[in-house]
């Protein structure tokens, strides 16, 4: 586990949401995404519905990836920006429970995620989720979010 | 120009992120300032990148979430533009190729679950073609 000072941890606990690249034909392509934090392991998580999951196609076949952590948003804390690389592991094998372990940490981020859990059937294939876990290889997190100076690097 | 970029839109973003993938295989993104000028070319603040960004395919993230006080977030919208940079005045210069945009506003979210119902069938079938351990 990489050892971050408490600013940069407040970051992963306090922060809404995440730009997450993957590599396809070594090409970025980089989208929002809600995660979630396990603070014990230092490894982060998103699930994907089969619905969006061209990024786990390219996780599959490419694990390197990489987490920007940019928009202080509704997150309470001040804005800074830290860059996490890291290997992905995507895990398929049961779509419809394997990632209900994550809803704790989804109802803190978005409160009413519940009402959509109860129309469940409606939005079926919406709850049709890939668990993806993140294993951070390299940190690099500018303070205040300014990224003309060079970064303080951990790992 | 590429068609295709509502740059009326596009400068509403409060920032960019360039993202590009480094010598060892792993992505980069990094946040900087832009315009957009009046001509519709858009501008990046040169970030001090340990890596080089000009001469590489980059994609430039514009992305903005307004936080809901109860908790949450809301008016979800993002442009990813795909392309190229070069540096034009102590400034880097993106030339689009290619765009992916969503813009909750516009494309409300279960009819964007609906349109993407075909790469959920794919997904689907290709667990369907793996062979058991």
């Amino acid at each position: 586990m990489i050892q971050v000072p408490g600013w940069v941890r407040d970051v992963f606990e306090c922060y809404l949401t995440c730009e997450f690249t993957t590599v396809a034909n070594g090409k970025p392509v980089t989208f929002p995404l809600l995660y979630f934090y396990e603070a014990d392991s230092g490894k982060f998580s998103v699930t994907s519905s089969i619905l969006f999951s061209k990024k786990v196609e390219h996780m599959k076949k490419n694990p390197k990836v990489s987490m920007l952590f940019s928009n202080p948003e509704g997150s309470g804390i001040e804005k800074h920006a830290i860059l996490v690389q890291g290997i992905a592991l995507c895990d398929d094998s049961d779509l419809d429970h394997g990632w209900e372990r994550f809803l704790p940490y989804w109802r803190k981020k978005e409160p009413y995620i519940d009402s959509f859990l109860a129309e469940r059937e409606k939005f079926g294939w919406f709850w049709k989720r890939i668990v993806i876990r993140v294993e951070p290889k390299k940190i690099m997190a500018w303070k205040n979010g300014i990224t003309d100076g060079a970064p303080e690097v951990f790992g | 120009m590429m068609p295709g970029i509502d740059f009326q839109r596009l400068a509403a973003f409060r920032y960019a992120i360039i993202n590009f993938i480094g010598q060892d295989g792993y992505p980069w993104s990094l946040p900087t300032e832009f315009e957009v000028t009046p001509q519709n070319e858009v501008l990046l603040k040169k970030p001090a990148s340990p890596v080089q960004v000009t001469g590489k395919r980059v994609g430039v993230l514009f992305n903005h979430i307004t936080a809901i006080p109860t908790g949450g977030y809301t008016d979800r919208r993002y442009m990813l533009i795909w392309g190229s940079l070069n540096e034009q005045d102590g400034k880097l210069k993106l030339h689009p190729e290619a765009i992916s945009e969503w813009d909750e506003k516009i494309l409300p979210f279960p009819e964007l679950c609906a349109r993407a119902v075909p790469q959920g069938q794919r997904y689907l079938k290709s667990l369907q073609r793996q062979p058991e351990g």
